[in-house]
C-alpha cells in the first residue's frame, strides 16, 4: 500500500482540514506563486502547500504586499494564490479594487478565511461583500472536498472570465476535517460543456511558460484605461452571471416540494442536518447569484427559505431580483449558526419538521435517539455560573507578563494591538487599553499623546510580527511629527498567537526551493529612522524591566523599549530546566496570583490566620522565574 | 456504540492536547472506513481557554458540529469542562468519560473585574462529581493524572482516557495504535500506547 506522507493516507482518500485540503487543491493546479500573512483561521493553508515543495511559498510582511506579490506572478502569466483572514483582506483591498479592473493573466485567487463568532479574531465582517464590491466571481466550499476541487477550479475560472476569484471560507469550513478524494479533480473544460452559450473570453489561453508582455492598456489603470476597463469588468458580471446558473457548480436538490432552503458554505450542513427532507438550492458559486436557478427554484417550490451566517448577503441579492424570502428575520446577523440556531430559526418560521409530524427525517432524528432530552439536573440551578471561568491567558512563562505587569503598575495609558499580547487586557493584567487593527498601536499612542487628555505619558505596544506588518510605517511618522511617546516592542521572535511562523526578523520562510531569506534587524530599523533612545529589556528580568520602563517612560523623547526573549512555544517548546515552589508561611496576600500565570493555582489550603486561600505552582511551570520577582516576601523559591 | 451516528464531543482547557487527541480519535475512525467530520478551534482560546473538538462519525454526516443534546460520548481532560459541556450537549444516555480533577488558576476573577477572589467562591471538584454521579448512568470518573504519573509522565493522562474511550467504539485496537503512532511525538509513542492500553484494560476490568 502506498503511503503518502503528506496527506497521511495509504489510500485513495484522506482525512483533511479545509485549509489543508485547499492547499491541495492549489497543489494539483499547479499553482506557481502562493503568499500570505498568518492570521486564524487561514494560517495552515501555506505550511500545508509548502511540504508538496511544487511552488514558491512565502510568508509575507503584510496582506498587501502579498497580494501584490500574486499580482505581479499573475502578470508574469504564472497561476498565483493570495491567503488572508477576513480581516487581512481590508489590508490588502487597495490592490484589490483596482486588480478587478485590470483581471489577470495567470489565474490568481483570493483565499479569505472569514471568523464568525470571532474565536480569535477582532471582528466578524462578511467577506462576501467584498465580492460583490468588486464585482469577482466568489466560491464557498462546504466542507473539505469542495475546499479541494473549488480551490482547483478557481484558476481556470480566473483565466477564462479575465478576473481574480475570491474563495471564501469560513473557521468551521477552515478547521473542519472531512474527507477528500484524491483522484482526479473535475476541470473547468468538462464543466462548461455543460453550457451552451458562455463565449466570454478575452483572456487567451494561459501558457505557462510565455515570455512577459507589456500591455499597458489592461495594466496601467490612468484613467484613461481605467475607465474602459470599468466597463469590461461590469459587462464581465452578466457573462459570471451566466455561469453561475449554467456551470453545475450551484446546484438544486430536488426533494419535498413543499420545504425549499437557499443557502451555501457551512450553513448547507447544518440545515441538511436538522431539515434532510427539504429542496435545498446550494449556493457554492455564490456571486454573481443564480438568478435563473433561483427563479427556478421559488416557482417549484412552495416555502423558501434563506439560510447564511452573518450578513444578509444572498438575501439581498435575491432581493434584488425582486424576490422576497425571508431569512434574517430568523436567524442571526451576528455570531456563528450551528444546527441549535438553525433549528429554532426554522422552527420560528413554522417549517421546522419533527421527527411526530414528519416521519423519515434522516440522520439525527432517526437514530432511535428521540427520547434524548435535555437534562434537568438534580440540583444545581446555574452550575454554569459555579464554574471557574476560563478567559484565554498568556502562556506560563511568556515573556509579556513581565511587560504587562509592570505597565499595570506604572498606571501609564497603554494603545494596544493584535497578538498574543492582546491578552495583556484581560484580568489579572488589564495593561492594555486598545485592541482595533494590525499595526494600530503606535498611530493610536502618537494621536492620543496629542489629545493631551490622559496627563501620563502615552506608551504604545505591539509584537514583532505586527511591527513588521504595519508598525513601522506608524513608527515613522510618528519621529517625522516629532511625537513623545513611548513605544514598546514585544519581540518574541515568532508569529506566536497564530502558530508560530516566520517573519523577516526571524530570517527564515516557508518554502524550500528558494534561496536562504534574509534576517531584518529590527534595532537597526529603529535606528535608521532616527529614533536615539533604544533600550533592550530581558523580561524574565522584572526589576529591571519596570526600571526601564519607568525610565522611558519619563523621557521627554520618542523613545522605543525592545524585549528580547523568545516565544516559549514556537518554534520549540521551551525549558529554563528550572521549578519554582510556594514556601511555608506564604500568607495569601495575592500578589504572585496578579501575574495570571497559569502555572500557579489555588490550592486546598488555606491560611487560617485570614481564610485566604493559599497558591502552589504546578508541574507546568517552566521557569521564567518572574514569579520570584512579584513575590516581595520572599515565599517563592527555586526547587533545588 | 457503534451502529448509529457517534457524536464524540472532547473539552478541555486550550493547551492541554484536546486538538492532538481529536486527531488521533478521528484517524482512527476514518481508517476504520466511516464516514467522518470534525471541528476543533485554534488560536486565541488555545491559551487557556475552554476548548472543544467535535468528531462526528457514521454512513453519512453533514454537520461538523454536534447538534445540542446530541453527543454520544464526552471526554473531558478537566471535570470542570465536564460540567460546562453537559449543559449544552449531553443527555441522559451520554457516556462520560472525564478526570476526576480540574484546574482552577488562582487569578480567575469571579465577577471579571479586578477583584482576586482566590479561587474561592467556585463550585469544588467533588461537588461536581456529585453531580454527575447523579445524573448520568455511564459515568467513568478517572484518575488519569496519577495513572500517567504510574506510567512514568503525566502528559500521557490524555491517552489513558482516550483508551477508556476506545472501549466504547468498535474501532479495532490496531488501527487505535497505528492512529497514536502517527500522531504523537515519536520519543513518547511507547509511553502514550503503554498508557491508552493501561486505560482500556482500566475499563475493561473495571478498575477505576
Amino acid at each position: 500500500m502506498h503511503y503518502d506522507n503528506i496527506t497521511g493516507s495509504y489510500n485513495s482518500n484522506a482525512l483533511l482540514t479545509g485549509n489543508e485540503a485547499i492547499a491541495l487543491g492549489a497543489h494539483k493546479a499547479g499553482v506557481y506563486i502562493a503568499t500570505g500573512y498568518p492570521g486564524t483561521p487561514s494560517s495552515e493553508i501555506l505550511p500545508f502547500l509548502a511540504k508538496f515543495d511544487s511552488a514558491i511559498v512565502n510568508w509575507s510582511i503584510n496582506e498587501k504586499t502579498a497580494l501584490e506579490i500574486a499580482i505581479g506572478a499573475s502578470i508574469g502569466f504564472k497561476r498565483s494564490m493570495f491567503t488572508t483572514k477576513h480581516v487581512g483582506l481590508n489590508v490588502a483591498s487597495d490592490p484589490l479594487m483596482t486588480l478587478t479592473l485590470t483581471g489577470v493573466r495567470g489565474g490568481l485567487v483570493i483565499v479569505t478565511a472569514d471568523d464568525p463568532g470571532m474565536h480569535s479574531s477582532q471582528n466578524e465582517q462578511d467577506n462576501r461583500l467584498y465580492a460583490k464590491f468588486a464585482k469577482i466571481p466568489m466560491l464557498e466550499p462546504s466542507d473539505s472536498e469542495e475546499c479541494l476541487n473549488f480551490t482547483a477550479i478557481a484558476f481556470d475560472i480566473c483565466e477564462k472570465f479575465d478576473a481574480p476569484v475570491i474563495l471564501r471560507t469560513t473557521t468551521r469550513i477552515s478547521h473542519s476535517r472531512s474527507i477528500v478524494s484524491l483522484s482526479d479533480i473535475p476541470s473547468i473544460p468538462c464543466i462548461l460543456n455543460l453550457n451552451s452559450n458562455l463565449n466570454f473570453c478575452n483572456n487567451t489561453h494561459i501558457n505557462k511558460n510565455k515570455p512577459y508582455k507589456k500591455d499597458i492598456e489592461k495594466f496601467v489603470m490612468a484613467p484613461v484605461y481605467a475607465r474602459k476597463r470599468h466597463k469590461s469588468a461590469i459587462e464581465r458580471l452578466k457573462y459570471l452571471t451566466d455561469f453561475s446558473n449554467n456551470s453545475g457548480i450551484n446546484k438544486i436538490e430536488y426533494n419535498s416540494l413543499d420545504l425549499g432552503i437557499i443557502t451555501g458554505g457551512i450553513s448547507y450542513q447544518y440545515a441538511k442536518e436538522i431539515a434532510p427532507s427539504a429542496s435545498f438550492l446550494k449556493l457554492s458559486f455564490s456571486y454573481p447569484v443564480p438568478d435563473i436557478l433561483v427563479k427556478e427554484f421559488v416557482k417549484n417550490i412552495k416555502n423558501v427559505i434563506i439560510i447564511e451566517e452573518l450578513e444578509p448577503f444572498i438575501q439581498n441579492e435575491i432581493s434584488s431580483l425582486g424576490i422576497n424570502l425571508k431569512g434574517k428575520e430568523y436567524f442571526p446577523r451576528d455570531g456563528e449558526l450551528n444546527p441549535g440556531l438553525v433549528k429554532q430559526g426554522l422552527a420560528e418560521a413554522k417549517f421546522f419538521i419533527t421527527p411526530e409530524n414528519y416521519p423519515g427525517t434522516g440522520a439525527a432524528y432517526e437514530s432511535g435517539n428521540k427520547n434524548d432530552n435535555e437534562i434537568n439536573f438534580n440540583d444545581p440551578e446555574n452550575i454554569l455560573e459555579t464554574l471557574p471561568p476560563r478567559l484565554p491567558a498568556l502562556c506560563s512563562g511568556c515573556p509579556h507578563t513581565s511587560v504587562f505587569y509592570a505597565l499595570k503598575k506604572l498606571k501609564v495609558p497603554v494603545m494596544g494591538d493584535i497578538g498574543c499580547y492582546t491578552l495583556g487586557a484581560l484580568p489579572p493584567l488589564n495593561a492594555m487599553d486598545s485592541c482595533i487593527s494590525m499595526g494600530l498601536a503606535f498611530g493610536a499612542a502618537q494621536g492620543l499623546s496629542l489629545a493631551k487628555s490622559s496627563g501620563k505619558r502615552t506608551a504604545g505596544i505591539m509584537g514583532d510580527s505586527t511591527f513588521f506588518h504595519s508598525g513601522i510605517t506608524s513608527l515613522i511618522d510618528a519621529k517625522y511629527n516629532n511625537a513623545s511617546f513611548t513605544a514598546i516592542i514585544l519581540d518574541n521572535a515568532t508569529t506566536a498567537m497564530t502558530g508560530g511562523q516566520d517573519h523577516p526578523g526571524t530570517g527564515k520562510n516557508l518554502s524550500l526551493n528558494q534561496s536562504i531569506s534574509n534576517k531584518i534587524d529590527i534595532k537597526k530599523i529603529i535606528e535608521g529612522i532616527g529614533v536615539d533612545e533604544i533600550y533592550i529589556i530581558d523580561p524574565y528580568d522584572y526589576n529591571d524591566t519596570f526600571k526601564t520602563l519607568k525610565k522611558a517612560l519619563n523621557s521627554d523623547n520618542l523613545n522605543v523599549v525592545i524585549t528580547n526573549r523568545p516565544c516559549i512555544l514556537y518554534p520549540k517548546k521551551l525549558n529554563c530546566e528550572k521549578k519554582f515552589e510556594v514556601l511555608e508561611g506564604c500568607l495569601g496576600c495575592d500578589l504572585c496570583m496578579q501575574i495570571g500565570c497559569p502555572s500557579i493555582l489555588a490550592s486546598s489550603d488555606f491560611n487560617p490566620s485570614n481564610n485566604k486561600r493559599l497558591p502552589f505552582i504546578d508541574t507546568s511551570c517552566i521557569g521564567c522565574s518572574i514569579c520570584k520577582d512579584i513575590c516581595i516576601f520572599n515565599f517563592i523559591e527555586e526547587i533545588k | 456504540m457503534d451502529d448509529l451516528i457517534q457524536n464524540i464531543l472532547i473539552c478541555g482547557i486550550g493547551g492541554q492536547g484536546v486538538i492532538l487527541a481529536g486527531k488521533i480519535i478521528s484517524l482512527a475512525a476514518f481508517e476504520s472506513g466511516m464516514d467522518i467530520k470534525t471541528s476543533e478551534v485554534h488560536g486565541m482560546s488555545q491559551r487557556g481557554g475552554s476548548v472543544s473538538t467535535h468528531i462526528r462519525y457514521g454512513k453519512k454526516i453533514f454537520s461538523p458540529l454536534i447538534p445540542e443534546n446530541k453527543a454520544t460520548v464526552i471526554l473531558s481532560f478537566d471535570i470542570y469542562e465536564t460540567a460546562r459541556y453537559i449543559c449544552s450537549f449531553a443527555n441522559e444516555k451520554t457516556i462520560i468519560i472525564s478526570s476526576n480533577q480540574g484546574k482552577i488558576s488562582s487569578w480567575t476573577s469571579k465577577n471579571k473585574n479586578d477583584k482576586i477572589e482566590n479561587g474561592n467562591g467556585f463550585i469544588d471538584a467533588d461537588a461536581v462529581a456529585g453531580l454527575l454521579r447523579a445524573n448520568f448512568k455511564s459515568l467513568n470518573l478517572i484518575d488519569d493524572k496519577k495513572i500517567a504519573e504510574n506510567l512514568g509522565n503525566i502528559k500521557v493522562s490524555n491517552s489513558v482516557l482516550t483508551g477508556v474511550l476506545s472501549c466504547f467504539t468498535k474501532i479495532k485496537e490496531e488501527i487505535w495504535l497505528k492512529a497514536i503512532e502517527k500522531n504523537v511525538p515519536r520519543k513518547t509513542a511507547d509511553l502514550n500506547i503503554k498508557a491508552f492500553l493501561t486505560g482500556r484494560n482500566c475499563y475493561e476490568n473495571k478498575i477505576f
